[in-house]
């Protein structure tokens, strides 16, 4: 239950955010927004939290998820999309993924059989454990992790990323079956299983149907990446044709280059631009050397003198299909001949279901299942994963493994099948151009690749993890979708259009009602019309930030009181980048005397009321620490400094020396912000001794 | 327009009591920066600093800010409050806080601000005075421009000899009020409205205090027709 507590409690602080797009995108709709936050205040064991309880392997995403969320990023629409899959691989690795242990507890009787053990089949044990059901996995082979193993190769998965999955549910209790082919269901049901869920995969590679292709020296994609991905070392030859534009296809190129193949070609039928495989996979192989041959397709092959001669014809594209991509149509008399050593069919794969099973199919030979339920036409059987999709991700995979433990679980405690997520608001709308100016640009960070050199040799993983820098400067890209400021008190509001004239991103508009309105796809959530508004009419949409702030002083001077040590100095210290990366953080581990630092996400949101209260509960000396050039937006220190005169205007008032008021680093990063601060304390001390001076001559 | 009084000030009229409401006021004051929600935390928060720095005086502050203090019915709601304080300072504008005094008898009613004029944002955070009230409008005359605010002399039959370069000699930095109105009457081909004298107003007909009356004087059964 702790994790559902942490949910709730991190619902709680999201207050009345609405949804962004890349949770909606996300197939498991992972609390993006929250964990890409979380880093970039360097809280990398929250965000992994986050993390875990949205996804039930992240590692295994950090590596190869297709990261929808990225295309449906709003930054995009600004510079580039936030890098969030490699955000999450760095919460995994530097949150210490590897060493979380789960327990569950067995709290139900009915026994659970999973057939498959790809990511659908251990996402579903994964939950039916979590649930407390007793769970067995069936697989075929002698090692578990479907595709994950057999189908990706291991420089995109290392396999001990999968290893390691498998051993935590192993630890959760779930019983595994390995090389053990389930032949009929009936069996299952006779070994008192209740419930079944069906996750074989697509693993059946689709025929080209053309003449020659029984040859030898022609293989099929699914089958050479098994067999390589299994530790057998296929012999292709000098020359190696792959046909096909999907990730297969790249895969299957690529590990045909680290085989130590010197030439490996892709034929496929259409162009770059329609090629299915993610771009990353197709920069990545080209770099490695591999040739593409596009708007080409194979007609038939012949075996002669030990080559695979293979005749080609030449395309163009025609009409857009269904789908929407042109439709490649061959080029009259444009045939020319090829010699191969291999060929690598890689055009589709189908799932291959046993008749014994008695399921219904569909097309594709997938099986037919309810889409909330996830049932079968067979009663207590439910279905997932690439069985039921066809080829489809890893993502994908997870989140129908997740939807059928719940189904399942319904099922078996006789309840009407509930929606996964109450229908919360999402957002949706472009950025209006005027909104995109206003926007500081700062370029995506991509994380670290092995060289083109280093990788063709061996099956290491390619992509290397962000450092600590790197991580938190990218993920402050996040636009903070959905978070944005509403007027939640419409009846206070005084129209003073004050949030309207100080908007740095000219967002709140008036309606011809003479209402003001702040739409939410635009605002940025920068929290200065919070902060500014004189009816105090507005709040942001997360809460959390400013509430944040109110902890975080009562605690520091509770911890102050404690300690007496004098003079007592409170900093307001930027949470993202100066603090989050360490700067200021070796000060504050040192415990200087007196300083007691106060964690602010953004000193925009920083009020008046918090640095008077300071001063009120004894604080000699303030002061303001930004994030410099770090910060994301262009107007803070602007907003931070006409706070700071009106204090500084109040504390002379009241017969405080205005400087023991100070800001640091709000413009730009300065030279040594230690020294700087030991100057501050100086004067600090200088000022206590003057005044403590002062009022023994009164006395 | 108002600005909040110096915290001196504040701190000194409200010496005698020991129980202060701080009263914010919705419209006016929220609008101009003076006396909304956001300025009696901002001063309430500071009274507690000048207090807790300084030995003399143990105050207890409570805040609160109402929709419009100058009307009754707005302050109805302030009873149980009011009655658990000593005095109360508002950050309304002077009408406000006699509307507050008029509404409580006991209970001492202190200014927070100073209620300097009636005018209009000129951007964020600077204001700028528009009208006097003076109850006998001229700006037909003069193109939408009030010399009696805009000029410093507030005389009607301008410009003055101490125009210069469209500016004012009191302040070089202010445009001189009667070049702008001759400028827009020219824009608006209404020249001939310079070319006349208009004489001294008789300020008798304002007698003070001023009292508007909308409604009829009508006795409840009578017929009108």
């Amino acid at each position: 239950m702790d994790n559902y507590q942490a949910s709730r409690m991190r619902e709680a602080s999201r207050g009345r955010g609405l949804i962004p797009p890349c949770q909606v995108a996300c197939p498991l709709h992972m609390e993006i927004g929250e964990y890409v936050d979380l880093v970039a205040q360097g809280k990398v064991l929250e965000a992994l939290q986050v993390i875990r309880d949205g996804n039930p392997f992240p590692s295994i995403c950090a590596y190869v998820c297709t990261h929808p969320c990225e295309d449906a990023c709003r930054r995009s629409q600004v510079d580039k999309p936030i890098a969030i899959r490699a955000l999450k691989r760095f919460a995994v690795e530097f949150g210490g993924d590897r060493m979380i242990q789960l327990e569950a507890e067995t709290t139900q009787s009915e026994k659970v059989a999973v057939v498959g053990s790809g990511p659908a089949g251990l996402a579903c044990a994964y939950y039916l454990r979590k649930l407390g059901y007793p769970v067995t996995i069936f697989e075929a082979y002698s090692e578990l992790g479907g595709m994950l193993r057999v189908g990706i190769p291991q420089y995109r998965l290392p396999r001990e990323v999968v290893d390691t999955e498998v051993q935590r549910l192993i630890h959760m209790g779930v019983e595994i079956k390995a090389n053990t082919r389930v032949i009929s269901l009936d069996l299952l049901f006779d070994m008192s299983y209740k419930a079944v869920f069906i996750t074989v995969g697509a693993h059946q590679s689709l025929r080209m149907g053309i003449e020659g292709e029984e040859s030898p020296g022609v293989i099929d994609g699914a089958t050479f990446l098994r067999e390589v991905n299994l530790g057998l070392k296929p012999s292709l030859g000098e020359r190696v044709a792959v046909v096909g534009g999907g990730n297969v296809a790249m895969d299957a190129a690529r590990a045909a280059v680290r085989l130590g193949t010197s030439k490996v070609s892709i034929l496929y039928r259409r162009s770059r631009a329609e090629m299915p495989a993610g771009p990353d996979e197709i920069e990545q192989a080209l770099e490695e050397g591999v040739e593409t041959m596009f708007l080409v397709a194979p007609t038939k092959m012949k075996r002669e003198n030990g080559r695979l001669s293979v005749t080609c014809v030449r395309m163009e594209l025609g009409e857009p299909d269904a789908g929407g991509r042109r439709r490649p149509v061959p080029i009259k008399d444009s045939e020319f001949n090829r010699e191969f050593d291999t060929l690598i069919t890689a055009i589709g794969q189908a799932p291959q279901i046993s008749e014994d099973f008695r399921l219904r199919l569909g097309r594709g030979s997938t099986i037919q299942v309810d889409p909330v339920t996830l049932i079968t036409n067979r009663t207590g059987v439910f279905a997932g994963g690439d069985a039921v999709t066809g080829p489809a991700t890893v993502t994908q995979a997870l989140a129908s493994g997740r939807q059928a433990a719940f189904r399942i679980d319904d099922y078996l405690r006789h309840r009407y099948p509930l929606a996964d997520k109450e229908a919360e608001e999402t957002l949706s709308g472009e950025l209006l151009p005027e909104t995109i100016e206003m926007i500081r640009k700062i370029e995506r960070l991509e994380p670290p690749l092995l060289s083109p050199e280093a990788r063709a040799k061996e099956f290491k993983s390619v992509e290397l993890i962000y450092n600590w820098e790197a991580a938190v400067a990218e993920a402050r890209r996040c636009l903070r979708c959905g978070m944005g400021a509403e007027i939640l008190f419409q009846d206070k509001c005084a129209t003073c259009l004050t949030c309207l004239r100080i908007c740095p991103y000219h967002v709140p508009y008036l309606d011809e009602r003479g209402t003001i309105q702040i739409p939410a796809d635009q605002c940025q959530a920068c929290g200065i019309c919070v902060t500014e508004c004189p009816a105090r009419a507005i709040v942001l949409r997360k809460p959390y930030d400013r509430r944040h702030i109110d902890e975080e002083l009562e605690h520091a001077l509770k911890s102050a009181a404690a300690s007496k040590s004098k003079p007592l100095i409170i900093g307001f210290c930027c949470q993202y980048g100066l603090f989050g990366t360490g700067a200021l953080a070796s000060l504050w581990r040192e415990g200087k005397a007196g300083i007691w630092i106060v964690p602010v996400l953004c000193v925009a949101n920083l009020e008046e009321g918090h640095v008077l209260r300071a001063f009120e509960m004894g604080a000699e000396g303030v002061f303001i620490a930004g994030c410099g050039e770090q910060c994301s937006r262009e107007n803070t220190a602007f907003w931070v400094l006409q706070r700071v005169e009106r204090i500084r205007r109040a504390l002379s008032q009241i017969g405080l020396e205005p400087e023991r008021l100070q800001t640091f680093n709000l413009h730009a990063t300065e030279g040594d912000t230690a020294e700087a601060l030991d100057n501050f304390t100086e004067r600090i001390g200088g000022l206590c001794l003057a005044s403590v001076i002062r009022q023994e001559v009164k006395s | 327009m108002a600005e909040q009084k110096p915290l001196e000030e504040i701190r000194r009229i409200i010496a005698p009591y020991e129980r202060v409401l701080l009263l914010g006021c919705g419209t006016c004051m929220t609008v101009c920066g003076a006396g909304g929600e956001r300025e009696v935390s901002f001063l309430n928060s500071a009274l507690r600093v000048a207090q807790a720095k300084s030995s003399d005086g143990i105050h207890s502050f409570s805040e609160y800010t109402v929709k419009r203090q100058c009307d009754f019915e707005f302050l109805d709601m302030l009873v149980d409050k009011v009655n658990e304080v000593d005095a109360i300072l508002s950050l309304g504008c002077g009408i406000g806080v006699q509307v507050v005094a008029e509404r409580f008898p006991d209970m001492p009613v202190l200014p927070g601000v100073n209620t300097s004029f009636m005018g209009m944002a000129k951007e964020w955070g600077v204001w700028d005075e528009r009208c006097a009230a003076c109850g006998d409008c001229r700006l037909a005359e003069t193109a939408g421009i009030c010399p009696i605010t805009r000029c410093t002399k507030g005389i009607l039959n301008g410009p003055c000899a101490g125009t210069k370069n469209g500016k004012c000699e009191a302040n070089k930095d202010m445009d001189c009020a009667w070049i702008l109105i001759y400028k827009r009457l020219e824009r608006l081909q209404q020249l001939d409205k310079m070319r006349r004298y208009y004489p001294p107003r008789n300020f008798r007909v304002i007698p003070r205090p001023r009292r508007i009356v909308m409604k009829a004087d009508v006795e409840p059964g009578e017929d009108n027709g």
